[in-house]
């Protein structure tokens, strides 16, 4: 076993930490008290294939392997959560359903805009009575001579106020009257397609979450993702891998709030004497390095898993568990040694500590991840 | 174990080498200027670069850039090199493999010595022409032209192919890696490994020994930091700040300022 | 002819009345040569540089070496450094020193490699010592460490020298010094390097992250109208100012100035430090500032305590005695 990284992955870590460390760090702290998605980094971030990341070359992307993709992640949610956020948010579950299950035409047509990074991905499940159960969703669609018509509403939806293509999940009936669920590919375009209200969430502050309303939306039938009646299969995995960056994304978070806390503990004097050398906080350090640690490993071994295309839903549920979990105590953690900075806005830290406790939220609550878990394990023989 | 992981306990951050393993800020121009040379007419750049095995990420990192191949001139016997012994090495490998009309294209100064030697002493070993700090390089019908500023001269400067340009610090802000590159770099990795002996190094060839240079001591500079504390009437400190460190501040102002024992010469 | 004791100085006139440094080196030739032995010599290669012959035997040489010649009007550095290395060779001095201009920086390291010596970069301090060897003090690392070097063996013994590192001589128009002129070599090369046009362009403003010297200022500066005096003294000194986050959130200064978290890092050779506290998102930007004077009235401060100089003082008032200082001390 080797737990050295390659080159390969060591020199995608440095390319991606220069660019946010040079390009987005600056601007980080104003992008979340102005609650804005800044589209001039956007534009700066499409040479460097971050809006293509896991897409075949053929169709523009970067074509890399899962182990780069956490690692990019990671080190973009280091410096930026937000922006971290949105790029996950648009490959995992924005382009990696239409690569899955898409036809060729469907790729060719959505996919090489979406990896440029000139149309943004979003994905759309989640709605005022329907979350965690996936079965309580109620946008519908009813099929007509040359397209369905979508009608509903989705509700926190990630990039939702920035995205060009969007996979909305949704019911319809069968010949037989039954029930079906189904992922149609909306652009932005579609007459009846409308984005809500921006919503004024704790953190992710510079990622526009939204509603996103569909009155009589006007879908093509060219535009249904796969096969109707295909919905919870593409939902589920999409999730799971989805999964693999949110827990990269909070491990990131996590990254930052002890390289932070790190630095604090060793210039910040109180009784004449730094805060490093009082074992309370190096306790608190240890604590924290362990379980980053451990999220890391966890978070490598599900993506190598799925980069040797062995079962992952387990493995990717105990990452996003863990991850998540570390992301909110190490952020506690740092603010606590922080102190009274740790606070105030003058920090980082602060800022850390709200956009970690939704890594514990979405993309599958740490409820629903245990579930997964659970269910991995007793699905196995005795 | 942490330590397994790509993780400095010390400074609580990830990879110790981040920096180390990425190519010299001065070097990346040059390849950026090589680069946009390229983007405008046919060329073939070589990446070279002497150091440990180690350095092999260096040129991984060029060719994920778009150089179309790397060269590692790498021997144990080349450790401790000096900017002397240096530009005799990169010379031996591009007289045996440089024929006709190239350009070596070269940092003005790397970030660990700043010495801004290697450039002009490797010209002198190739005995080919050599125009430092460029601004802009351009080839037009095998001839190089190039925009520089130094020491506030403005000057359009020509030379005939072959030659050496080093790059200044200012021009030629190095483009981002593209993940698509750093994937296609790793696939199909032109990187050769060249020792002191395929270079035909004599055998007795020692890097350190045979520095002309000795260094005989080094220290930080702030490791004697004396924290000295000045108290007093402002027209009595800031005459001591003048007296005791005038020499300091003078040197750093890049003017000189008359100091206590010249007023009374 | 038989290797001597003499100390050459390259004559980098181009840019004078700015650009002092070759004043600086004769100055310190004259001091080494006392320990030595041997004669303080300039090099002047050029045409009609009678001015800057006079100027030099003014400011301390014994002898200067010159070349006059038309083709060598403007600097070359393949003729001016085929010329440094064929005088060399034929005079055989055992010191060659030279200014670190960008074309000192160019033209000593190309004059070495023909001499086959070796040469120590940008020294900040010469010295001889008991062995008489020249010692030269140089930055390395980055600047991180300091490193004393010596040339045992291969002669002459070369460095460049930052500008400012010595003081000048006083000018003294009755200084004699031997003059040597020498016509151009018959076998000088054909320069392979062709000058289109050239023309003098002083250099544009600095920027505060590249800027020798860095004068920050803090809350303790006491007002708006206080803290524009540092940019008196910036102006002064060639300096960039800098300020902390309280200063910038009170509009005394633009954000550009802020330096520290979500400002600029900065890496100066001399830090000026005024009113400042020290708080922990300034300080961590500080780490690369060689030498750091800090003024405040509380000597406890985090600031006063990594300053290399604390100055116990009000912040205001030293550095209007500051202003003053330099004012009386400059040359020019």
């Amino acid at each position: 076993m080797d737990f050295n990284p390659c080159m390969k992955h060591q020199l995608i870590r440095k390319t991606v930490r220069e660019f946010a460390e040079n390009e987005i760090k600056p601007h980080v702290s104003l992008l979340d008290k102005e609650s804005r998605f800044p589209w001039e980094i956007v534009e700066r971030m499409k040479p460097l294939n971050f809006f293509g990341l896991q897409v075949p070359k053929e169709y523009g992307g970067a074509g890399l392997d899962t182990i780069s993709y956490a690692i990019t992640i990671e080190e973009l949610s280091r410096v930026s959560a937000a922006m971290g956020l949105c790029v996950t948010v648009h490959n995992s579950v924005g382009i990696f359903p239409i690569l899955q299950f898409g036809t060729d035409e469907q790729k060719k047509r959505f996919v090489p805009a979406m990896a440029r990074g000139d149309r943004i991905g979003a994905f759309c499940l989640t709605e005022a009575n329907a979350g965690s159960d996936a079965g309580g969703v109620e946008t519908h669609a009813v099929e007509t001579q040359d397209a369905f018509v979508l009608n509903g509403t989705k509700i926190f939806v990630t990039n939702g106020g920035v995205c060009g293509t969007v996979l909305v999940f949704a019911v319809s009936e069968t010949r037989d009257k039954k029930k079906q669920a189904s992922v149609f590919i909306v652009e932005k375009e579609c007459p009846g397609f409308c984005v809500g209200e921006i919503e004024d969430l704790c953190g992710m502050r510079a990622n526009p979450v939204s509603s996103l309303f569909f009155e009589d939306c006007r879908v093509p039938k060219t535009n249904v993702l796969g096969q109707l009646g295909q919905g919870m299969k593409i939902g589920l995995t999409a999730l799971d891998t989805g999964r693999i960056g949110i827990a990269a994304q909070a491990l990131g978070i996590a990254q930052a709030a002890f390289e932070s806390s790190v630095s604090y503990a060793r210039e910040r004097q109180q009784f004449n004497t730094p805060l490093s050398k009082f074992q309370t906080i190096q306790n608190y350090l240890a604590e924290m390095a362990t379980k980053i640690d451990a999220s890391r490993l966890l978070l490598y071994r599900a993506a190598a898993f799925k980069d040797s295309r062995r079962p992952f839903s387990g493995e990717a549920s105990m990452a996003k568990l863990h991850c998540s979990a570390t992301a909110k105590d190490v952020t506690d953690l740092a603010v606590q040694i922080h102190g009274g900075y740790g606070y105030s806005k003058e920090y980082d830290v602060e800022r850390y500590f709200r956009d970690a406790k939704v890594t514990q939220i979405y993309e599958g609550t740490s409820e629903v991840q245990k579930m997964v878990i659970a269910r991995t394990i007793l699905s196995q023989p005795s | 174990m942490v330590s397994e992981l790509p993780w400095d306990s010390r400074t609580g951050t990830l990879k110790r080498d981040l920096a180390q393993g990425m190519m010299d800020p001065a070097s990346r121009r040059a390849l950026e200027a090589a680069l946009q040379i390229k983007e405008t007419q046919p060329a073939y750049i070589c990446a070279i670069t002497m150091g440990p095995a180690m350095a092999r990420e260096i040129l991984h990192q060029a060719m994920a850039l778009g150089a179309d191949e790397g060269v590692l001139l790498s021997d144990r016997r080349m450790a401790g090199a000096d900017t002397f012994l240096t530009s005799h090495i990169l010379a031996r490998f591009i007289q045996k493999e440089c024929q006709g009309e190239y350009l070596v294209m070269c940092g003005t100064q790397t970030s660990d010595s700043e010495t801004a030697q290697v450039g002009p002493q490797l010209s002198e070993e190739l005995n080919i022409p050599a125009i430092t700090y460029a601004g802009h390089v351009e080839i037009k019908d095998r001839v190089v032209e190039v925009h520089r500023h130094v020491d506030e001269f403005f000057e359009i400067l020509n030379m005939d192919l072959p030659g050496l340009v080093t790059i200044d610090l200012s021009a030629y802000k190095p483009r981002y890696l593209a993940l698509e590159g750093v994937e296609k770099a790793f696939e199909n990795p032109d990187i050769r490994h060249i020792d002191a002996r395929q270079l035909g190094l004599d055998a007795d060839f020692n890097a350190l020994k045979d520095s002309p240079t000795r260094i005989m001591d080094v220290y930080s500079p702030t490791a004697q930091k004396e924290n000295r504390v000045l108290k007093g009437a402002v027209k009595k400190v800031v005459d001591q700040l003048f007296d005791d460190y005038g020499k300091v501040i003078s040197s750093a102002m890049g003017k000189d300022l008359k100091t206590h024992e010249h007023d009374e010469a | 002819m038989k290797r001597n004791k003499d100390i050459w100085v390259f004559g980098d006139y181009r840019n004078y009345f700015q650009n002092r440094v070759t004043l600086q080196i004769l100055a310190r030739a004259v001091d080494l040569s006392t320990q030595t032995g041997g004669t303080v010599c300039a090099v002047v290669l050029g045409h009609r540089v009678d001015t800057y012959v006079a100027e030099y035997i003014a400011h301390g040489a014994q002898k200067v070496y010159v070349i006059d010649d038309p083709t060598l009007r403007s600097y070359s550095i393949e003729r001016y450094s085929w010329l440094m290395s064929w005088l060399v060779t034929r005079y055989q001095p055992e010191t060659l020193l030279v200014g670190a201009t960008r074309f000192g920086q160019e033209i000593a390291p190309r004059v070495a490699k023909k001499l086959k010596t070796g040469l120590t970069a940008d020294c900040i301090d010469l010295e001889i010592n008991t062995k008489g060897l020249l010692v030269q003090t140089a930055p390395s690392f980055g600047g991180n460490l300091i490193a004393k070097i010596i040339t045992p063996v291969k002669r002459p013994q070369m460095a460049t020298v930052r500008p400012g590192t010595f003081p000048e001589l006083p000018h003294d128009d009755a200084a004699n010094g031997q003059v040597m002129v020498l016509p151009l070599p018959g076998d000088l090369p054909e320069d392979r390097i062709r000058l289109v046009t050239s023309e003098h362009r002083p250099s544009k403003k600095q920027k505060i992250e590249d800027a020798d010297i860095v004068i920050c200022g803090g809350r303790g500066m006491g007002s708006k109208g206080k803290f524009k005096k540092l940019f008196d003294l910036a102006a002064l000194m060639n300096a960039e100012v800098g300020a902390t986050r309280p200063v910038v959130y009170s509009e005394w200064v633009s954000h550009d100035a802020l330096v520290g978290q979500a400002g600029k890092n900065i890496k100066p050779k001399i830090l000026l430090s005024f009113g400042i506290s020290g708080a922990i998102q300034h300080t961590a930007a500080l780490s690369d500032a060689h030498f750091i004077v800090a003024v405040n009235k509380n000597p406890n401060a985090t600031m006063m305590k990594m300053a290399d100089v604390a100055i116990v003082a009000d912040a205001n008032q030293v550095c209007l005695g500051i202003i003053k200082a330099i004012k009386e001390k400059a040359r020019d």
